[in-house]
C-alpha cells in the first residue's frame, strides 16, 4: 500500500468517533442478551441497564470516553494507544461478563463486541501496529475474528472432542472407532477364505507393479521408492474395498474409481469444446456446466435408481436384472461420476483453454503424429490442471453426503458416518474421531498436492490467449468423442425427465395416471419451508459475498501481519467436508454464551463460511484483472481505502459481485451435508425435508420440490446471464466462477 | 456517482432490515414438537391444533433414535418442548435418562389399560403399531415363491436378496423386532435366526419405514415393519399383502414425552393434553398412518391392524428400553451379525 497512512502522527479526530457512538446507541436500544435461542430486536427488559446495570454504566461511560478522546485533536500515537487499551480492556469485560453468568450473547452484547473490535482496529492503525489506515485495520481486525471464530475454532473442537471424552484426555474412543467393523473390518471370520492375506497380496502386486514400472524406465531411487509405496497403497485400497468392508475403505475405494474416471470425462469435454467444429457441442457443454449448480442433492440419485435400480425402467425391465446390485459401491460411484463430471471440466476448462497453440504447431512441423503431439505436448503441459481436477474430485467424493445415503445400500461411507454417529447413535465425541479421520485424509491430500504441484491453487485463472490456432480433433476421433458427449446429455435429459415425470403421475413406476396431488402435498409445508431456505440463502449469499470480497481484497492489496494465515484458513472451510464442518458447529456452538444452535443465525453462518471461499476467489480473479494503479491514483488523491473500495473498486466488480451473489444463494438452497446437522423448528430447509420425503417413500412429492426448485434455480441463473451481459464491459461477466 | 452509492446503500439496509426480520421470530404463543411420527401426521398436526388453542405449533421430524439423539445432545438447552410419537423404547430410555418427565395428561384413564400399565408412569402411550411382514405378491409370483407364514420362515434360503428391514443402530424398528424374537425364543436362538436370515437380507435400511419403498416397486419381495405404515402405502396402490407371523409378533406403543426444562411448559402440557383427545388421534389414520390409537374413545378405523386378530408377544416395555439392555444387544447385532457374508 503506497501512502497508506499520508496524515499519520498529526492531529486530527479520529475515525473511532462513530463506532464509539453506535456502541452507546446499541447498549442503549437493544437487548444485550436472550433468556432463550431465538434473537429478539425490541425487548426493554433485556437491554444491558436493566439486566446488568453496573456493566451498561461502564459501556456508557468508555462510550462517552472514547467519543471525546475520538473528536478532540490529540497526538496520534498516545490517542491510538489509549483506544486500544479501553477497548480491548472493555470487550474482555464484556466477554468475561457473558461468561461468568452464563447468559447468551444477544443483538446489544453482539453490537457492542462489534463496535468495540472496529475502535480497537482504528487503534491498531493509529499507533501504526499495523501499517494501514483506519478502514483497513479495522476490516482485518474483523475479519480475523469472524475467521478464527467460524472456522478455526469449530475444526479445533472437532479434533479437541475426538481426544477429550468427558473432560479427559483419552485415546480409548479413538481406538475403539477405529477398530470398530464400521470403520474397517478386512478379516471376515465367517468365510473360510482369509481377507486379510488377499488384502495385503494385492498390495504386494500393487507395490510390485510400481517397483517395476519405474525400474524399467529407470528412474531415480527417490521416485523409485516413491511409486512402490503409491503401488501398494493404491493396492490395499482396492483389496480393502472389494474384500473388506467398513467406511474408511470404502471411502478411499470409490474415491479412486470416481476420481479417474470424472477426470478423464472432464477432460474429454473441455477438450471437445476447444477443438470441436461442432456449434451444438458448445451449448450442451454450457448446460452441462450450470446443472450441478442447480440440482437439488439427492435428484441424480433417485433418478438413477428409478432407471438403473433393482427394479429400474431399463436395468430390470429391459434387460430383466435382478439384483440389488446398484445399491452400494456400485450405484453411488455411478451417481458421482454423474454429479462431478462436470467440476472437473469446469477445473480443466481453465487449464485447456490456457494452452499455447504455438507449442502444438511447432510440434507438428517437425512431423510429428497428432498422438504425439497429445502425449507428449498437450498433456505434460496439462498435468497441473489434471492433478488439480483429481484432488478437487477425491475431496468432493471423500465429503459427498447425499449419494452414499441414498445409493450407498448399508455399506458405511466416512462422510455418512459422521452423521449417524451423531445422530444415530448419539456419540459426539465418535462422530469427532470420523470427522478427524475426514479432515486428516483431505488436508494430507491438500498437503500432497502443494508439495507435488508447489503453490499451484485450484483455481486455474484464463492466462492470455496465445498467438496461432488449435488443430481441430481427427474426424474419427472428432465424432467419437461427440458420441460420449450425446450420449452424456441424453443420459442426464433421461434423469431430469425422470423427476419431472415422476412429479405428475400417481405412482413412479407403478400408476402412471396424471395427478397434479403431488404439487398439492408439496405446498402444504414444502412452500413455507421452500421460503424459510430461500431466506437463509439469500441471507448467507450477501454475507459470504461482501465478506469474501473483503478477505480478497485484504488479501490481494494489503501487507499485514498474519495476512497468509487469514487466505489459508478462510481457504480450510472450502476443503472441510460438509458433515464434519456441521458437526463441527452444533458441538462448538451448542453451549456457553456462543449458543446459536437452533437458530436462523447459525444455518446462515454455516452456509457463509462454506460459500465464501468461491466468493474470495471470484473477487481475487476480478482483482487480479484491475490495475493496481488504480488504487493508487486513488489514494494519491487522499482518499481513504474505503473511497477507493466504494468508488473505484466495487463499481468495477459489480458483475463478479452479483454473480457471487447468485451463485452463493444458489449453492445455499442447495446445500445439504452442512446443515443437516444445524435444522430446528421454524427453521427447517428444504434438503432435508426432501431427504425425509425419499426415506419415506413420498418420491413423487420429493420429485414435485424437485422440480419446482430446479426451473426456479434455472429461472434465476439466466436471469442473471441477461443481467450481467448489460453490466459487463466485455461481454462476459462469469469468468472466474467455477 | 454519489447518488448512485446513496442508492445502493439503500437497497442493502433494506436487504439487512429484511433480514433481521426474518430472525426475529413472531412473538406468538408456540410450541416446539420434536416429531417422530411419519411426516403427513406431524404435517397435520400443527394446523388442527392451532385451530383448537390458538397456539403455533413448530416441528423438526426426526426417526425415534434420531430425537433421543437430538434430545441428549441439547440437554442443557432443549430447543423442544414435547416429543411426539415413535417407539416407546427411546421414550422410555429418555424418561430413565432424566431427559424426560412424565406428565400425567389431562384424560389419562381414558387411555387404554394395558398400554398404561405396560410403560407405568414414564411417558404417555398415543398408540400402538404391530410389527408384521409385508410381501409384495407380484413378486412372488414372478419368482415362484414360497408363502411366508412365520418369522422361521426368513430363513428358507429361497428368500435369498429378498428381504429388507432396518438396522437397529439407526431404527426403533428393527431393535423392536430384535426383542420381539428374543422374547419369543430366547437371546440366542433369536441371533442365529438372525443370522440365518442375514443371506436373505438385501439391505438394512436406515429408517425403519424405508423397506416399504423397495416393497412396494419390487425390489424386495419381504419387508420387516410395522403394519400400519404398509397399510398407507398398500392403499395408495402399492402391491403389498400384509401378514402376521405365525409364532406371534411384537409392537410398539408409540410415546408421548415432556421435555425436561421446557421453556413453554403450558403450551407443551396443553399439546400433549390435545394431543391424546379422541379427535386429534383421528388425525393420523385420515394422513395415511393406521396404528391403533391409545384413547378408547377415539374411534377405530377399518384399515387399522388390531391386536384382536392377531397373536401378540407380551413385550416388557421397561426392561427393553433400558439401555443396559438395549446397548449390548445392538452391540452384538453390529458384530456378530452385520459383518456376516452374503
Amino acid at each position: 500500500m503506497v501512502a497508506a497512512i499520508p496524515s499519520a502522527f498529526s492531529n486530527r479526530s479520529s475515525r473511532a468517533l462513530i463506532p464509539a457512538v453506535l456502541l452507546a446507541v446499541g447498549v442503549l436500544l437493544l437487548p444485550f442478551v436472550r433468556p432463550d435461542r431465538p434473537f429478539e430486536l425490541f425487548n426493554w427488559d433485556l437491554v444491558a441497564l436493566n439486566k446488568a446495570t453496573w456493566l451498561a454504566w461502564l459501556l456508557f461511560t468508555s462510550s462517552a470516553v472514547l467519543s471525546v478522546l475520538s473528536w478532540l485533536r490529540l497526538p496520534m500515537l498516545a490517542r491510538g494507544y489509549a483506544l486500544i487499551g479501553i477497548s480491548s480492556g472493555v470487550s474482555i469485560t464484556v466477554f468475561a461478563w457473558l461468561a461468568s453468568t452464563s447468559s447468551y450473547f444477544g443483538f446489544g452484547a453482539l453490537a457492542a463486541l462489534v463496535c468495540l473490535l472496529l475502535v480497537l482496529g482504528v487503534g491498531l492503525s493509529e499507533t501504526g501496529l499495523i501499517q494501514s489506515d483506519p478502514f483497513i485495520a479495522s476490516s482485518i481486525v474483523l475479519c480475523g475474528i469472524f475467521v478464527t471464530l467460524f472456522i478455526a475454532f469449530p475444526l479445533f473442537v472437532v479434533l479437541r472432542e475426538s481426544i477429550i471424552v468427558n473432560g479427559a484426555f483419552t485415546l480409548k474412543k479413538m481406538a475403539e472407532t477405529l477398530s470398530s467393523p464400521l470403520f474397517m473390518v478386512l478379516e471376515n471370520k465367517f468365510t473360510p477364505r482369509s481377507e486379510t492375506t488377499i488384502v495385503f497380496g494385492i498390495a504386494t502386486a500393487g507395490a510390485v507393479l510400481g517397483f517395476g514400472l519405474m525400474f524399467l524406465r529407470k528412474a531415480r531411487v527417490q521416485l523409485l521408492l516413491g511409486t512402490t509405496l503409491a503401488g501398494g497403497v493404491l493396492g490395499f485400497i482396492v483389496g480393502a474395498g472389494v474384500f473388506g468392508r467398513g467406511a474408511f475403505a470404502t471411502s478411499l475405494y470409490l474415491a479412486l474409481i470416481v476420481a479417474p474416471t470424472t477426470v478423464f470425462f472432464g477432460l474429454i469435454f473441455a477438450i471437445l469444446e476447444q477443438r470441436c467444429r461442432a456449434a451444438w457441442v458448445r451449448r450442451i457443454l454450457s448446460i452441462v456446466g450450470i446443472l450441478p449448480m442447480i440440482t437439488p442433492p439427492f435428484v441424480l440419485a433417485f433418478a438413477l435408481e428409478n432407471w438403473f435400480g433393482a427394479q429400474g425402467l431399463i436395468t430390470n425391465r429391459v434387460f430383466g436384472v435382478d439384483t440389488n446390485y446398484f445399491k452400494g459401491v456400485t450405484g453411488v460411484a455411478i451417481a458421482q461420476i454423474l454429479a462431478f463430471t462436470p467440476i472437473a471440466y469446469l477445473t480443466l476448462r481453465g487449464s485447456v483453454q490456457g494452452l499455447n497453440p504455438a507449442l502444438e504447431e511447432a510440434a507438428q512441423t517437425m512431423r510429428s503424429n497428432p498422438w504425439m503431439v497429445f502425449t507428449k505436448i498437450t498433456l505434460p503441459l496439462l498435468r497441473p490442471g489434471l492433478a488439480a481436477a483429481f484432488l478437487l474430485t477425491v475431496i468432493e467424493s471423500l465429503a459427498d453426503f447425499s449419494n452414499p445415503i441414498l445409493l450407498g445400500g448399508d455399506r458405511s461411507f466416512l462422510a455418512t458416518e459422521v452423521y449417524l454417529a451423531l445422530t444415530g447413535r448419539y456419540d459426539p465425541n465418535e462422530a469427532s474421531v470420523y470427522g478427524a479421520v475426514l479432515l486428516v485424509l483431505v488436508l494430507t491430500i491438500l498437503g500432497l498436492q502443494r508439495a507435488w504441484l508447489g503453490n499451484t491453487s485450484f483455481v486455474t485463472v484464463t492466462g492470455k490467449p496465445g498467438s496461432g490456432n488449435f488443430s481441430m480433433l481427427p474426424r474419427w476421433l472428432e465424432n467419437t468423442l461427440q458420441g460420449v458427449l450425446g450420449f452424456w446429455g441424453l443420459l442426464v435429459a433421461m434423469l431430469y425427465g425422470s423427476v419431472f415425470y415422476g412429479s405428475f403421475v400417481k405412482i413412479w413406476g407403478v400408476n402412471g395416471e396424471f395427478t397434479l396431488q403431488h404439487y398439492i402435498d408439496f405446498s402444504g409445508t414444502g412452500l413455507e419451508v421452500l421460503a424459510r431456505t430461500a431466506q437463509v440463502a439469500l441471507v448467507s449469499a450477501i454475507v459470504a459475498t461482501l465478506l469474501g470480497f473483503l478477505i480478497a481484497y485484504l488479501v490481494t492489496r494489503q501487507q499485514f501481519f498474519g495476512r497468509s494465515i487469514l487466505e489459508t484458513t478462510s481457504m480450510l472451510s472450502f476443503a472441510t467436508p460438509g458433515t464434519v464442518m456441521g458437526v463441527a458447529y452444533v458441538i462448538a456452538f451448542n453451549v456457553g454464551p456462543w449458543l446459536l444452535t437452533g437458530t436462523f443465525i447459525v444455518l446462515v453462518l454455516a452456509l457463509v463460511f462454506r460459500n465464501m471461499p468461491a466468493s474470495i476467489r471470484s473477487v481475487m480473479a476480478g482483482l487480479s484483472q484491475i490495475d493496481k494503479a488504480l488504487d493508487e491514483a486513488s489514494t494519491l488523491l487522499r482518499a481513504p481505502s474505503s473511497t477507493t473500495l466504494a468508488r473505484v473498486l466495487v463499481p468495477l466488480l459489480i458483475p463478479q459481485l452479483l454473480s457471487g451473489i447468485v451463485f452463493a444463494f444458489v449453492r445455499g438452497m442447495t446445500a445439504i451435508s452442512q446443515i443437516i446437522f444445524l435444522v430446528s423448528p421454524g427453521n427447517l430447509l428444504a434438503t432435508v425435508l426432501m431427504l425425509s420425503w425419499l426415506e419415506q417413500g413420498n418420491l413423487g412429492r420429493a420429485a414435485a420440490m424437485s422440480t419446482v426448485m430446479i426451473l426456479g434455480l434455472l429461472g434465476m441463473i439466466l436471469l442473471l446471464f441477461a443481467f450481467s451481459k448489460r453490466f459487463s464491459r466485455n461481454g462476459t461477466g462469469l469468468e472466474g466462477i467455477g | 456517482m454519489r447518488k448512485k452509492i446513496a442508492r445502493r446503500g439503500l437497497v442493502m439496509g433494506a436487504l439487512a432490515l429484511a433480514a433481521a426480520a426474518g430472525i426475529v421470530s413472531a412473538q406468538q404463543k408456540q410450541v416446539n414438537v420434536l416429531c417422530s411420527v411419519t411426516l403427513p401426521w406431524c404435517e397435520a398436526l400443527g394446523p388442527a391444533f392451532q385451530k383448537e388453542t390458538g397456539i403455533k405449533l413448530n416441528f423438526v421430524r426426526l426417526s425415534t433414535a434420531e430425537g433421543l439423539a437430538r434430545i441428549r445432545a441439547e440437554k442443557a438447552n432443549p430447543t423442544f418442548d414435547a416429543w411426539f410419537g415413535g417407539t416407546g423404547d427411546p421414550h422410555y430410555e429418555a424418561w430413565s435418562n432424566g431427559l424426560t418427565t412424565f406428565y400425567k395428561v389431562k384424560d389419562y384413564e381414558n387411555l387404554r389399560r394395558d398400554l398404561r400399565f405396560a410403560v407405568g408412569l414414564s411417558y404417555v402411550p398415543i398408540y400402538q403399531g404391530i410389527l408384521g411382514i409385508g410381501i409384495n405378491p407380484n413378486v412372488f409370483k414372478a419368482k415362484n415363491l414360497p408363502a411366508v407364514k412365520c418369522w422361521s420362515d426368513l430363513t428358507k434360503p429361497v428368500y435369498k436378496g429378498q428381504i429388507q428391514i432396518a438396522n437397529p443402530n439407526t431404527s426403533g424398528t428393527a431393535y423392536t423386532f430384535i426383542t420381539t424374537l428374543i422374547t419369543l425364543m430366547g437371546e440366542d436362538k433369536a441371533f442365529d435366526l438372525m443370522a440365518k436370515m442375514h443371506p436373505n437380507v438385501s439391505e438394512y435400511t436406515r429408517s425403519g419405514v424405508a423397506p416399504r419403498v423397495a416393497l412396494g416397486n419390487g425390489s424386495a419381495a419381504i419387508g420387516i415393519q410395522f403394519m400400519h405404515d404398509m397399510v398407507e402405502f398398500k392403499k395408495q396402490g402399492f402391491p403389498i399383502q400384509i401378514i402376521a407371523p405365525c409364532e406371534g409378533t411384537g409392537y410398539e406403543i408409540g410415546g408421548l414425552s415432556l421435555i425436561k426444562g421446557t421453556r413453554n411448559m403450558e403450551n407443551a402440557k396443553a399439546f400433549m393434553d390435545w394431543a391424546i383427545s379422541p379427535a386429534a388421534q383421528s388425525i393420523g389414520p385420515k394422513t395415511g398412518a393406521y396404528s391403533l390409537p391409545s384413547n378408547i374413545k377415539t374411534p377405530v378405523d377399518d384399515d387399522t391392524p388390531n391386536p384382536k386378530d392377531f397373536k401378540l408377544v407380551t413385550l416388557d416395555a421397561k426392561k427393553w428400553g433400558n439401555p443396559t439392555v438395549r446397548d449390548p444387544l445392538i452391540k452384538r447385532w453390529t458384530s456378530e451379525i452385520f459383518p456376516l457374508p452374503r
